[in-house]
């Protein structure tokens, strides 16, 4: 057993090793983290190719190296290029695997050898993932030497970007796994997988969006909420000294209708009626979000997959750091007390969200995203196994 | 299940559904009995049903109905693979492996250990005349050399049986004597060799049975002398200018084809008057040979149906359900 699926690795290797694509996208992967060196930071802001660009909101007392690199490496390394140049990359590599194997004339004598066909199977998917494996195991040793030696900074906890980015690819080559044994075509299994993850994306984007709208509107109606008291509190003081030089005998400890309230501070209703504005807005978002929600939960979870990076690689403390970039001391959410508007801050904005998408469990990312892609992979080795070649 | 048959095979049967519903019966109730240590040849038109047997004893498609065993196992039985090589018609390699590379992948495929199959690949290379071109990428191979490599790999792991599908195509001829030289040398140790061919001549000079296939069954089954009882024949060829003389002849348990006398009968003792009379009227006798029809004639007379006396079309039976 361990023969076979070790002669299988050795074989999805040496195909692997044939193939341009394989070289340029690990080439690239080395420029790209080459130019991890390119970057740095220091007490006036950054520096890029040896110049130093002075950056109020960007420098070494804002955030620690350690904070800037693990965000370079997280933004720009994982978030641009593995999860979506590399992969795309990785899918046009890894298309023809099935494909090949069941129309290329190979199948007959791989079948007429002693291996279960569930076996060969999952063994021939397992390969498949072989090349993203070696390209983000390649391009973290790498990221870590580099940026270890650029800022002294080494961080060996990005090697969790290894599996994290293995299991987000895994979703989509199930996928396309399942298409390439139905159609037996490279091209409709790589085209047909890119409309998945395309229609992922979609998914994704509308979420990202409905999580942020309700999470604002929310957030409005607590800041709104604590301006209101702090307005009704200085309305009713202001109302009762009022009534008093006016000599009108108050009771101690007496507390104005709101009416009364009204007449002290005229903004008061409406910073009432935004509150209840925005109290309705997220009511009505709040269905949306949650059947979007469920509607995830059948769906391999990308995006979260690969925010788990940040939880898993950020600390608080980091996270509260990299808030900071490029914000000030006027950088934060207001509320208008004339027209009851919420003005919240991006800072804020991210924060929230960030929370929102954090409350989201391992179980719910990982556990639904796996069973889906168990699904997808037991159909289509169901399939491999029963049909005729 | 008898000890001595390799391939021992009832009531086989494959139907394929098409989507509109048709019944493509590709095999239909095929009865084989395969001897250990023979040289066993499968042979039948176009689409006659052999690649669908031969993969059906390789597991590579499933049968609708299978009653038979491989090497004493039930066909389908994995574990006895390992004993057996397979070499596919039209197969297609991976190009970026050499020959050796290739012919250790599939010796491991087999489970044998590395240092086994390393020793075991060198002397395959030397057997199938590959030793210069082991190092070398397949993808650099022409077609007949891929074709000795496809030898090599299905003998990796010293099968007891051996399945060639359409082993000489595209061999040079002096490829297909060296093939026809290592089918005699498996059959000298004991392998027991099945070979599906088009190539009539070949099988005939390597076989020591055959099965011929027609529409999904078998037609007929056995040693060349067993199908060809009964029709041996004595060949009198004379000179042009003797030929009017075979007139005589005609309807005399005898057929006349231009100078050559063809008597339906083995016995030279029926010869004898017949030369007599042919010399008595002065006829010059070139040549007198006893003959049999070639697995051509066999072939030929197997795919001919008897009741319309045309030849069958090509191809599985088709039925709509």
């Amino acid at each position: 057993m361990i023969i076979q699926t070790s002669a299988l690795f050795l074989d999805a290797y040496r195909d692997l090793n044939s193939k341009k694509l394989f070289w340029i996208t690990m080439a690239l992967s080395l420029v790209c983290v080459a130019s991890f060196a390119a970057f740095g930071i220091n007490e006036e802001g950054m520096s890029i190719f040896g110049m130093d660009i002075p950056i109020p909101g960007l420098n070494s007392e804002v955030i620690s190296k350690e904070v800037f690199y693990k965000g370079v490496f997280l933004n720009l390394g994982i978030g641009i290029w593995l999860t979506w140049i590399a992969t795309v990359l990785a899918l046009v590599s890894t298309a023809g695997i099935f494909p090949t194997l069941l129309t290329g004339g190979q199948i007959e004598t791989m079948l007429s050898k002693p291996i279960s066909r569930s076996r060969l199977f999952f063994t021939k998917f397992l390969t498949g993932l072989l090349f993203v494996a070696l390209q983000v195991g390649v391009f973290c040793v790498a990221s870590i030497i580099v940026i270890g030696i650029r800022s002294g900074a080494w961080m060996p906890e990005i090697l969790i970007s290894v599996p994290i980015v293995l299991v987000f690819y895994s979703y989509l080559f199930a996928v396309m796994t399942l298409i390439g044994i139905l159609t037996r075509s490279t091209i409709a299994s790589l085209l047909l997988t890119i409309l998945f993850w395309f229609l992922l994306f979609m998914v994704n984007t509308a979420d990202s969006i409905l999580v942020q709208q309700h999470e604002a509107m929310k957030l409005r109606v607590v800041l709104i909420e604590e301006r209101l008291v702090e307005a009704e509190q200085n309305a009713a003081a202001l109302y009762i000294s009022r009534q008093r030089a006016d000599g009108n005998e108050l009771p101690d400890g007496y507390e104005p209708t709101q009416e009364e309230l009204d007449t002290a501070n005229i903004f008061l209703p409406i910073l009432r009626d935004q509150k209840a504005d925005n109290e309705e807005f997220a009511k009505k978002l709040a269905p949306w979000r949650q059947g979007l929600y469920i509607f995830k939960t059948v769906l391999p979870k990308t995006q979260e997959t690969i925010a788990l990076l940040g939880r898993f690689v950020f600390s608080e403390e980091d996270m509260e750091a990299a808030l900071r970039i490029g914000a000030d001391d006027d950088d934060r959410s207001e509320v208008d007390d004339e027209t009851g508007e919420v003005d919240v801050s991006s800072a804020d904005m991210q924060r929230i969200t960030t929370e929102a998408y954090n409350e989201r469990s391992l179980l719910w990312i990982l556990g639904t995203s796996l069973l889906f892609e168990a699904v997808i992979l037991l159909i289509a080795g169901w399939l491999f196994a029963r049909r005729d070649f | 299940m008898a000890a001595h048959l390799a391939i021992d095979l009832e009531n086989v049967a494959k139907t394929y559904k098409t989507p509109l519903r048709e019944s493509i019966h590709a095999l239909r109730g095929i009865d084989m009995k395969v001897h250990r240590g023979e040289v066993f040849g499968l042979l039948g038109p176009n689409g006659a049903g052999k690649s669908t047997l031969v993969k059906i004893l390789m597991t590579v498609i499933r049968p609708s109905k299978c009653q038979g065993t491989v090497l004493g196992q039930p066909v389908g039985d994995k574990h006895t693979l390992m004993k057996v090589g397979y070499l596919p018609e039209h197969h297609s390699f991976p190009p970026y492996l050499t020959g050796r590379q290739l012919i250790e992948f599939f010796g491991a495929m087999n489970n044998i250990k590395r240092t086994d199959r390393k020793r075991r690949a060198g002397e395959l290379l030397e057997l199938v005349g590959m030793k210069d071109w082991g190092k070398k990428k397949l993808r650099s191979y022409s077609k007949g050399m891929r074709q000795r490599i496809g030898i090599a790999q299905a003998l990796i792991n010293d099968p007891d049986l051996v399945l060639l599908d359409e082993p000489t195509d595209g061999v040079d001829p002096v490829g297909r004597r060296d093939i026809r030289d290592i089918l005699d040398r498996l059959r000298d140790e004991g392998k027991t060799v099945f070979v599906n061919s088009h190539i009539l001549s070949e099988l005939e000079q390597v076989c020591s049975r055959v099965a011929i296939l027609v529409q999904g069954q078998v037609a007929s089954q056995g040693t060349i002398d067993e199908l060809t009882a009964g029709q041996e024949r004595y060949e009198i060829e004379l000179s042009p200018e003797s030929s009017p003389i075979l007139q005589a002849f005609a309807g005399k348990s005898a057929e006349i084809t231009e100078h050559t006398l063809k008597l339906l009968s083995v016995e030279p003792r029926d010869v004898q008057p017949v030369i007599d009379q042919i010399r008595a009227k002065d006829g010059v006798i070139l040549s007198i040979r006893r003959t049999r029809p070639s697995l051509e004639d066999l072939f030929m007379q197997a795919v001919v149906d008897p009741t319309t006396g045309e030849t069958l079309a090509p191809g599985a039976a088709r039925k709509s359900s």
